[in-house]
């Protein structure tokens, strides 16, 4: 059996989610050991434990450590079945985690899936929703996914109380060749604020704006709002692709820093000259390994991407390369 | 914590919960913040509210659902007319956790954070008393870089607690060093006793039976015990001591239950009479199988209903002790010839300690014997020891078979009285010791010729002289070895070196068998 020690890379739960999906899609049955080994709460915690129900549900494994603060499992995954799934990951843990990890395997399964998964949505250590509804899924679209998002609620932390559904159906990857990143075309400020003053996201708007010099636009507000929450961000079109960059609102920080961390996070990827974010280069490693070959340019990996490369490796024997262009550009090349 | 689906009990806390608007999820609300945790999951939710905030309970409700959709929540409404009434909230917490079944493999836990002071004590006590069959279940404030907050499971199995263990632990051998007197006893059958005994005397109040021969260490025994419930304050009278075997005859009944002035000739004036004496504190009664019918009848009431009549006296008067008893005797075999109560043994014969003598735990002479010099030193105030060849001349006797300590520490104590008081600097060498050996042997001899009494009882007196002193030596061997091959081994020893296999156990149980005894019924029949 395949054995992964739950400290490699990033120690996280990355290396787990990776996992699973890599497990039911190649029938592979894998054990982990120390997982979250040396964190304030070492083990599974409830996020992770919903991904492995997740996917044990939709493909039938067998699992054993499947528990609270549990640092071993053992996943034997059986045959994936498409069919309409629902789940809550409680805690208002992220629900993007859950379905990052469920995508990957419903996109193998013999026919059209629906899964609704409910958490949140717009937590600030996920992907939130705009990431990956404008940045990930036409990414992956390009490449041959099939994948339908819907936001149906928003959800932030602490309350929780958010809804995706996402509809997906089999999908043959192509192989991504996406080296140049062209013209921008156009970079729109975006903003939401759930239960607190609107006049905060009008307040981020304006200084993305007038930052990158372009037009302002409307404010969203949540109704019906579960709880208090605010997210900011730049819904960037360039000639070849899309991108998102994110300005987490948190109490205590003002709506100006909040529109700057966006702001930031733009001009440090417009400056190196690539098509490819830090997270979208994650989240573009798996849809590689399937279509078995591609090659893209990005900003310096994270540890969080080379983690997921070693992970890739162990279950496919695929090796990804990272060419340190010397500008800030990195190529990630996998065949 | 198991996998077992977990159950929360808790209360609505209606300051602490409650909250209005979106800005209600930016301050800390104990009951939902157990939903924002990311390493408790919770399967049911039992939320017990008042009827007055039926409206906060239901959006407590839904914030629990938002957050933990896989939750299942009952409200149970519990109605306090004032939450401060102990009385009042007990009661109805005790009849919800009485109607409320939760089952074997769910794991309760029972929030405390939420409700009056009250409230939290009643609901400890429901899970001390395993009313509420679970663990109680604290939460915290977010500290400055959380947003949620915390909790803590508290186990009330201290046993689990590795520190507080520790400490019960280290209490627990001062306790037990305590009854053994500092002395390092090393037989493992003796210091299990002492920890049963320590054990015991800690949690109950019931009569302790120390049963053991004659110079087994049982006075001393009872004395420790009684200055250990002394020092942890359950008892606070003094230790009032007995030999019941002294105060036969008339005056019995008096000394123990006292009389009135006049109640018989020569009663002068009032008596007490030591049950009395001892209200409040200990009364050890020694060789309890020697008191009359009459006296057994009076203190079986007196343990039973802590009161008695003194003689002469229509009045009763009470006293309430702690009752240790000891015995040389089997009072089975004293109740079945008639001599002692049955019902009084059973109300003694609850905790019974057998005291092995002291040729049952020959690795403890060593240490008793430091304990007995240590005595001696004190009394002299002197050092009082033997040189090495002595001590080493001394154990070799006393470790062997031939020694029997017929009166076990008695003529242990005795020995090194004499040793300490014959050698002149208090240094005691091998002719003390030579003089002491012969002087133990010629004592023991003599006893002897009474053991065969003691198993054979009036079929002795038809045994030819000859006879006897062979099954005194048997005997004697017998009781101071621990198996039948041993004793047969030591009978034998010289016949033993000239043969090539031995059957000396086979010979010996022969031998026993010709007078119709088994090694069990020699050693028993002490």
């Amino acid at each position: 059996m395949l054995t992964l020690d739950g400290c490699m890379g990033e120690g996280g739960g990355q290396v787990l989610r990776s996992s699973l999906s890599l497990s039911a899609r190649t029938g592979q049955a894998f054990r982990i050991d120390n997982i979250r080994a040396g964190r304030r709460k070492p083990g599974l915690l409830r996020q992770h434990l919903t991904c492995v129900r997740a996917v044990a549900e939709v493909c039938g494994a067998e699992v054993e450590g499947a528990s609270l603060g549990s640092t071993r499992l053992v996943f034997r995954p059986g045959p994936i079945r498409a069919g309409t799934y629902h789940f809550a990951i409680g805690s208002a843990g992220s629900a993007h985690l859950v379905l990052q990890t469920l995508l990957p395997v419903l996109w193998a399964a013999d026919g059209e899936s629906e899964v609704v998964v409910e958490g949140g949505t717009h937590n600030d250590w996920a992907p939130p929703f705009p990431f990956l509804d404008r940045a990930f899924a036409p990414a992956v679209s390009s490449m041959g996914a099939v994948l339908d998002l819907a936001l149906e609620a928003h959800g932030f932390y602490p309350a929780g109380g958010g809804r995706v559904r996402a509809l997906v159906a089999p999908s043959r990857f192509q192989p991504l060749e996406w080296v140049e990143r062209g013209a921008i075309a156009q970079v729109r400020p975006e903003a939401v604020v759930s239960g607190i003053p609107t006049r905060i996201a009008v307040d981020e708007i304006r200084v993305m704006a007038s930052a990158l010099n372009v037009p302002v636009s409307r404010p969203r507000t949540v109704e019906d709002p579960m709880g208090p929450g605010n997210l900011c961000w730049l819904d960037v079109e360039f000639e070849t692709g899309s991108a998102v960059f994110c300005g987490f609102g948190k109490k205590g920080v003002s709506s100006h820093r909040v529109a700057k961390q966006a702001v930031k996070a733009f001009k440090q990827w417009r400056a190196v000259d690539v098509p490819v974010d830090e997270f979208l280069a994650d989240q573009l490693l798996l849809p590689l390994s399937f279509a078995g070959s591609g090659t893209f340019r990005t900003t310096e990996p994270s540890l969080h991407t080379r983690t997921n490369a070693e992970v890739i490796q162990a279950f496919t024997g695929q090796q990804f390369r990272f060419e340190d262009e010397g500008t800030g550009a990195f190529r990630v090349t996998l065949g | 914590m198991s996998d077992n689906p977990v159950t929360i009990v808790g209360l609505l806390g209606v300051n602490l919960d409650r909250g209005h608007g979106s800005k209600r999820w930016t301050k800390w609300r104990p009951t939902p913040s157990l939903f924002q945790q990311d390493d408790l999951e919770v399967a049911r939710m039992v939320l017990l509210y008042d009827s007055d905030y039926a409206a906060m309970a239901n959006a407590v409700r839904r914030d629990i659902r938002n957050l933990s959709p896989n939750t299942s929540v009952e409200l149970v409404l519990v109605r306090f007319d004032d939450p401060w009434d102990f009385e009042e909230v007990y009661g109805a917490l005790h009849e919800f956790a009485h109607g409320t079944s939760f089952t074997e493999d769910e794991e309760l836990l029972v929030h405390i954070t939420t409700g009056t002071h009250v409230a939290q004590i009643c609901l400890f006590l429901l899970v001390e008393a395993g009313f509420l069959p679970g663990k109680l279940l604290q939460t915290r404030p977010p500290r400055r870089d959380e947003s949620v907050g915390g909790y803590s499971i508290i186990d009330l199995d201290l046993g689990r607690y590795d520190r507080i263990a520790t400490r019960f632990e280290a209490e627990r051998r001062e306790a037990t060093g305590f009854l053994k007197e500092g002395i390092d006893t090393k037989s493992p059958a003796f210091n299990s006793l002492i920890d049963r005994i320590e054990r015991v005397a800690a949690a109950t109040t019931a009569p302790l039976l120390l049963m053991g021969p004659t110079g087994a260490g049982k006075t001393r025994l009872a004395k420790r015990i009684a200055a250990l419930k002394q020092q942890r304050k359950q008892v606070e009278g003094a230790l009032v001591v007995v030999n019941c075997a002294t105060i036969r005859g008339d005056g019995a009944m008096s000394a123990l239950f006292g009389h009135v002035r006049g109640a018989f000739t020569g009663a002068a004036s009032d008596r007490s009479g030591l049950l009395r004496q001892a209200d409040g504190g200990v009364l050890f009664l020694d060789e309890v199988g020697e008191l009359a019918l009459d006296e057994q009848a009076m203190l079986l009431r007196a343990i039973e209903e802590k009161t008695f009549l003194p003689v002469g006296s229509d009045r009763e008067v009470s006293s309430d002790f702690q009752l240790i008893a000891g015995t040389n005797r089997d009072l089975r075999e004293a109740v079945a010839e008639g001599r002692f109560r049955e019902d009084l043994l059973a109300r003694i014969d609850l905790w019974t300690f057998r005291l092995p003598g002291l040729a049952e735990r020959r690795e403890d002479i060593e240490p008793n014997l430091d304990y007995e010099l240590e005595q001696q030193s004190r009394l002299h105030n002197r050092r009082v020891r033997l040189n090495r060849e002595a001590r080493t001349r001394f154990l070799q006797f006393a470790g062997s078979p031939e020694a029997t300590w017929t009166a076990n520490f008695r003529d242990l104590n005795a020995a090194v009285t004499r040793m300490a008081t014959l050698s002149d600097s208090g240094r005691i060498d091998t002719t003390v010791v030579d003089e002491e050996v012969g002087r133990l042997r010629d004592a023991w001899r003599v006893t002897q010729r009474d053991v065969v009494y003691e198993v054979m009882g009036d079929l002795a007196d038809e045994m030819d002289r000859f006879d006897r002193a062979q099954m005194a030596e048997v005997i004697t061997v017998c009781r101071a070895s621990r198996s039948l091959s041993e004793a047969g081994r030591m009978l034998f020893a010289v016949s033993r070196q000239r043969k090539k296999s031995s059957n000396d156990a086979d010979r010996l149980r022969k031998y026993l068998a010709k007078w119709g005894l088994s090694f069990d019924e020699v050693r028993l029949r002490a």
